[in-house]
């Protein structure tokens, strides 16, 4: 068992201009679960390569516990890794590919034994042994790496979307699996996947990388309440927050009729960078299906935001509601989440307010978290 | 493409991760570093490369360098720098000229043909239950050696119609389409009335129609040709104004027998062509029967005097065959022994390309309403031109080569209407010849000959790398 | 009225079938006739070969139809009693094992390198290896023929197998090059993580991947090297000359030899096409990878 941390780990490919990783700094505890995320191309399988020692490190450092692991060879930093498409050698058993690391590493073969067996009861992959990965379905496959990951009792375990070759279903059941897996083992684990409900559900803290740049990493409770900026606000969550452009007024900011509530600080801020506007963020389930009680600025219309509906998604509990709203004059994608009792009907406007404290401003030009 | 694709790798994986860092995907270095290296000490490459360096080098690289030096200087090794000397004496050369051209010839024909079977059949046995069968029959003289499809020719275009099977076939239709002449040899008897006459012969004597009968005795004919032949006659029932006679072996076997008359024991000759001839003009002809006799009809003769004529038919010598070694067909029969081996290469690989032609895109065709053979010709065809043009380039390479076929296949009579430049090097070098300064000009020229294919390949290569 | 319209509504349906059936019949037709046409030199080979010498030079093998009596097994008997034609055949395996064998291990360290490790100048040396796939052995015959008398292995086996080997290389490390380049990168990079070392990697992990390869590799050379005459009439001499050499010098008074010559040919092609039959599908793949020599 062991820490991991990334210090000002960058990796730049030759001929590139821009850093796949740059300066990427993460801490992460012994015993951690931490999922790295982010869209394509962000330098999250970079940084997880790097950290395997399949990726050249150009600058700052890597380390495992105390050792500093940034030039030593895979083979010699004590980790395992699931491959997105498992990578398991076809031409050998299950018993043989999970045995294979122990028996390079010249273990005696009684050990390699009981330890692929034990493995495998874990894995329920017992009566699989003697197959080769052909005769297995894509469930065991998945099972099979884990399995050889975990024989070899590292102390990382790094993952590369290893459940994104599973069907829909399967996904979400090995997802608990392998969380619970880790909770039980107690290995340091660090996690690829360009899924953010699997890194909501599966991680201790979430890291969300864009363009090879850190954006913020916090628990999933915190990503998800405060996020740090405009990017990882519109990337966590399902439907995204609704983020809209509204103009700077005294003591807060113009959402439609209502008045959302910023900080004197924050507002300064925005205004000293000369930003005429800034962002305001609502999640889905956070507009309130007003019925005249909110506050209002002009008593003969109805509070909040007048939002035509375009189409209703429903769920049984509640429902989704894709609407459009006008705010300054423009015309805006609105998604409001309604009780699943009062769904409205398509053409109809619905009026709605933000609830007061679950706001989110950003600055519109450098897309900082303004709010508190 | 299958013709260029490599045969299926390990499949249980799918491709390489998509979706994760961008800066893998696209543009040049991509490549590059999807093939690199795996964090591999740098002498391991050398490790792993030295042997095959090492066997290259000395056996191929050095070598091709030595004789392009070699081909400057004369035949008594370097002592002698004669410039561009062999190679002109190697253009003025009629051997090589020879060669030259045959080597043109193979190159037109041999892959072309070739393809083109390969083609045909691929395409027919496609939808066919026993295909497979079919193809592995015509696919099996890849397996064999030049040498071994040498003597199986040798065998297949032996001049004896009796023994080489393609000349009794040749002879086996000729005889179907060209009625067999009957008595191969025969001749008249000295004195007997008849003279020779363009191949065949002709009556000293005119005889007027109507005007009793024609003996026309032959000799010449072995008896025992003719034990199944009826006794000769002399014609009965002469119809009026015609002319009739008998066509006879004028020979009694255990002798005896009166030169010009039918003698009891001498053997009718049937089946002869007998032709009345008047003024260079032939009016009338018939054919002697069973006993020998024949009617030449009155109707036909008119009035006047004829000639009596057989014609060179009766006696022209058996068709032997075709002579398939000799000067002018050699190189052709050897090219047809070239085609027997190599169609199964073109068949496999276009069969493989066929294969990878999606069935949507000639589905689709055909509900465009084009017919099955506008399906072939402007979708299958199209498609197949990337693996018909890699077989068309392997097969000219390949011919460029050629050399064991030419040289089994060919007898030493005839082996320089066959040579080839390969052949030509062989003997110039090695047999007999001992200039090793031509020999090696020849193999310049031979490499030069392969260059442009070296360019194709490469294109291919690059083009392949970067899909 | 279904009765009468049943058949006219079938009449051109049938018209046609019967039309494209017989089309079809005609296609068939062809093809059985074709396969007849290709198997007829082999078969009248074969049947040669099971005649005695003196039947073979009065008439055709077709003979045999009419006259079965005429088959033996004297040809046979008379070439394995051949001291020459034996001693051949045994230079023949002589020959064809050890190159083969020598061709893949080169072959397949040699493609791993171009596929998967990074050195200098890697590309550039691809290239010049695709070169060298078409280069006629013709160009090396004398040159090497003088550096096998400096080192005094003209004529013996060992330069026989190293030519051979040497023109068998880079049509090898193309196929193999290509077959590795395929293997999923994450297989390597496993084994890199489990510890593997450059060796360990390449004979665990990628030889046994490169399977079907390596198998479809062997084949081809195997037969190229044992149905090979040129490079054995210039470099063998009369103690290591293999099966086709020793025929070849037979070949000059044909006719007198045929016996020898039909029984011995046959023999030489009982090999290959016994690993033809017994490897199609290899040997098919193996040409669709690598048509370029």
């Amino acid at each position: 068992m062991a820490t991991v941390t990334f210090d000002k780990a960058t990796r730049t490919y030759p001929g590139a201009e821009r850093a796949a990783v740059d300066k990427l700094e993460i801490a992460i505890e012994d015993g951690e679960f931490l999922v790295l995320v982010g869209p394509s191309g962000c330098g999250k399988s970079t940084s997880l390569r790097m950290l395997a020692g399949l990726e050249d490190v150009n600058g700052g450092a890597i380390r495992i516990g105390d050792r500093d692991v940034t030039h030593l060879a895979p083979k010699d930093r004590d980790i395992a890794m699931v491959f997105q498409n498992y990578a398991l050698y076809p031409h050998m058993t299950v018993a043989d590919n999970m045995g294979f690391a122990l028996k390079i590493a010249g273990v005696a073969k009684t050990e390699i034994r009981t330890r692929v067996e034990e493995a495998a009861k874990i894995l329920d992959l017992t009566e699989y042994l003697g197959r080769k990965p052909k005769a297995l379905s894509g469930g065991q496959r998945q099972r099979v790496a884990m399995g050889r990951a975990i024989v070899r009792e590292p102390q990382v375990f790094l993952m590369d979307e290893p459940l994104s070759n599973l069907d829909a279903k399967l996904r979400v059941q090995t997802r608990t699996q392998i969380a619970g897996l880790q909770r039980r083992l107690g290995t340091t684990t660090v996690y690829v996947t360009h899924d953010q409900v699997e890194a909501m559900t599966m991680g201790d803290r979430v890291a969300v990388l864009k363009d090879g740049l850190l954006q913020q990493v916090d628990s999933p409770r915190n990503m998800y309440d405060r996020p740090a900026n405009l990017f990882v606000a519109g990337f966590i969550g399902s439907p995204a927050m609704n983020l809209v452009e509204v103009p700077l007024t005294d003591g807060g900011v113009q959402f439609g009729n209502s008045i959302v509530p910023v900080s004197r600080e924050a507002i300064a801020v925005a205004a000293d960078k000369g930003d005429r506007t800034v962002t305001v963020g609502v999640r889905p389930e956070h507009f309130d299906v007003a019925g005249g009680q909110a506050t209002s600025l002009a008593n003969d219309e109805p509070a909040g935001v007048a939002v035509t509906v375009n189409v209703v998604e429903e769920l049984g509990a509640d429902g989704y509601v894709y609407g459009t709203a006008e705010i300054g004059g423009e015309q805006k994608d609105i998604v409001v989440r309604v009780g699943g009792r009062q769904v409205p009907l398509k053409g109809d406007v619905l009026h709605v307010v933000p609830r007061p404290g679950e706001t989110h401003v950003f600055s519109t030009s450098s897309g900082e978290r303004l709010s508190d | 493409m299958a013709a260029q694709t490599v045969p299926s790798a390990p499949s249980h994986a799918p491709p390489s991760p998509s979706g994760t860092a961008g800066p893998r995907r696209g543009g040049r270095h991509t490549v590059r570093r999807a093939r690199s290296a795996i964090g591999a000490h740098p002498w391991a490459a050398a490790c792993f490369l030295l042997p095959a360096l090492v066997v290259l080098g000395a056996l191929v690289v050095y070598p091709i360098s030595w004789t392009a030096v070699r081909s400057l200087f004369g035949a008594d090794g370097f002592a002698h720098f004669v410039g561009l000397g062999n190679y002109t004496s190697v253009f003025h050369d009629p051997r090589t000229l020879t060669a030259l051209r045959n080597n043109a010839l193979w190159v037109v024909v041999a892959p072309s043909v070739a393809t083109g079977l390969g083609l045909i059949f691929a395409v027919l046995t496609e939808r066919i239950r026993w295909g497979t069968a079919f193809k592995l029959v015509v696919f099996m003289p890849m397996a064999i050696s030049m040498l071994a499809a040498g003597i199986i020719f040798r065998l297949v275009y032996d001049q004896d119609p009796g023994k080489g099977v393609a000349n009794a076939v040749a002879v086996g239709v000729h005889d179907t389409f060209a009625k067999a002449s009957s008595y191969p040899g025969a001749k008249p008897r000295i004195g007997g009335g008849l003279a020779p006459s363009g191949g065949g012969y002709v009556t000293t004597s005119a005889v007027a129609p109507g005007t009793g009968t024609a003996a026309l005795p032959l000799v010449g004919v072995s008896p025992a040709t003719l034990s199944g032949a009826q006794q000769a006659a002399a014609p009965t029932h002469c119809p009026a104004g015609a002319v009739c006679g008998t066509v006879w072996l004028d020979f009694t076997p255990g002798g005896g027998g009166v030169p010009g008359r039918i003698d009891p024991g001498e053997k009718a000759l049937s089946g002869v062509q007998v032709q009345a001839v008047r003024d260079g003009r032939t009016v009338a002809s018939a054919t002697s029967g069973r006993n020998g006799t024949f009617v030449l009809p009155a109707d036909k003769l008119g009035t006047g005097q004829v000639r009596l004529s057989l014609p060179a038919a009766n006696f022209s010598a058996q068709f032997q065959g075709v002579t398939w070694l000799g000067p002018t067909l050699v190189t052709w029969s050897i090219i047809g022994a070239y085609v027997w081996m190599w169609t199964g290469f073109a068949m496999v690989l276009i069969a493989a390309g066929l294969a990878g032609v999606p069935r949507e895109l000639l589905e689709a065709a055909r509900m465009d309403g084009a017919n099955e053979w506008q399906v072939f010709r402007r979708v299958t065809v199209p498609l197949l031109a990337p693996t018909l043009v890699v077989v068309l380039v392997t097969l000219v390479i390949n011919v460029l080569k050629i050399f064991d076929l030419v040289y089994v296949i060919a007898p030493g009579s005839t082996q320089q209407d066959a040579n080839v430049l390969a052949l030509q090097l062989y003997l110039a070098s090695f047999g007999g010849g001992n200039d090793q300064g031509v020999g090696s000009a020849l193999g310049v020229l031979l490499l030069l000959l392969v260059l442009p294919a070296v360019f194709f390949n490469i294109r291919r290569f690059r083009k392949e790398r970067t899909r | 009225m279904t009765a009468t319209d049943t058949p006219t509504r079938r009449g051109p349906g049938a018209a046609t079938r019967l039309a494209a059936r017989a089309g079809g019949g005609a296609v068939r037709l062809g093809l059985l006739l074709t396969a007849l046409f290709w198997l007829v030199p082999t078969i009248g080979l074969l049947i040669s070969s099971l005649r005695g010498p003196a039947d073979i030079s009065t008439s055709g093998w077709w003979r045999v139809f009419t006259d079965p009596a005429q088959l033996t097994l004297h040809n046979y008997t008379e070439l394995m009693g051949n001291g020459t034609i034996t001693h051949a055949l045994l230079n023949s395996v002589l020959i064809t094992v050890p190159v083969t064998v020598l061709v893949i291990v080169i072959g397949a360290m040699a493609g791993y390198a171009f596929a998967w490790l990074e050195f200098p100048g890697r590309d550039w040396l691809f290239l010049l290896l695709i070169g060298l796939l078409v280069v006629p052995i013709q160009v090396a015959l004398i040159p090497v023929t003088k550096l096998y008398a400096t080192f005094g292995i003209f004529g013996s086996l060992l330069g026989v197998i190293l030519f051979h080997t040497a023109f068998g290389l880079p049509f090898a490390i193309f196929l193999l090059r290509n077959f590795f380049a395929e293997i999923p990168r994450e297989l390597l990079e496993a084994g890199r993580l489990d510890g593997a070392g450059e060796l360990r990697l390449f004979a665990r992990v990628v030889v046994p991947l490169g399977g079907p390869a390596i198998a479809s590799l062997a084949i081809f050379q195997f037969l190229w090297v044992w149905n090979d005459m040129l490079v054995a009439l210039i470099f063998a001499n009369s103690g290591s000359a293999p099966l086709t050499v020793a025929l070849q010098e037979q070949t000059r008074q044909f006719g007198d030899n045929i016996d020898v010559l039909s029984s011995g040919a046959f023999l030489s092609m009982a090999i290959p096409l016994a690993v033809f039959f017994a490897f199609q599908r290899q040997f098919v793949s193996g040409i669709t990878a690598g048509a370029v020599k």
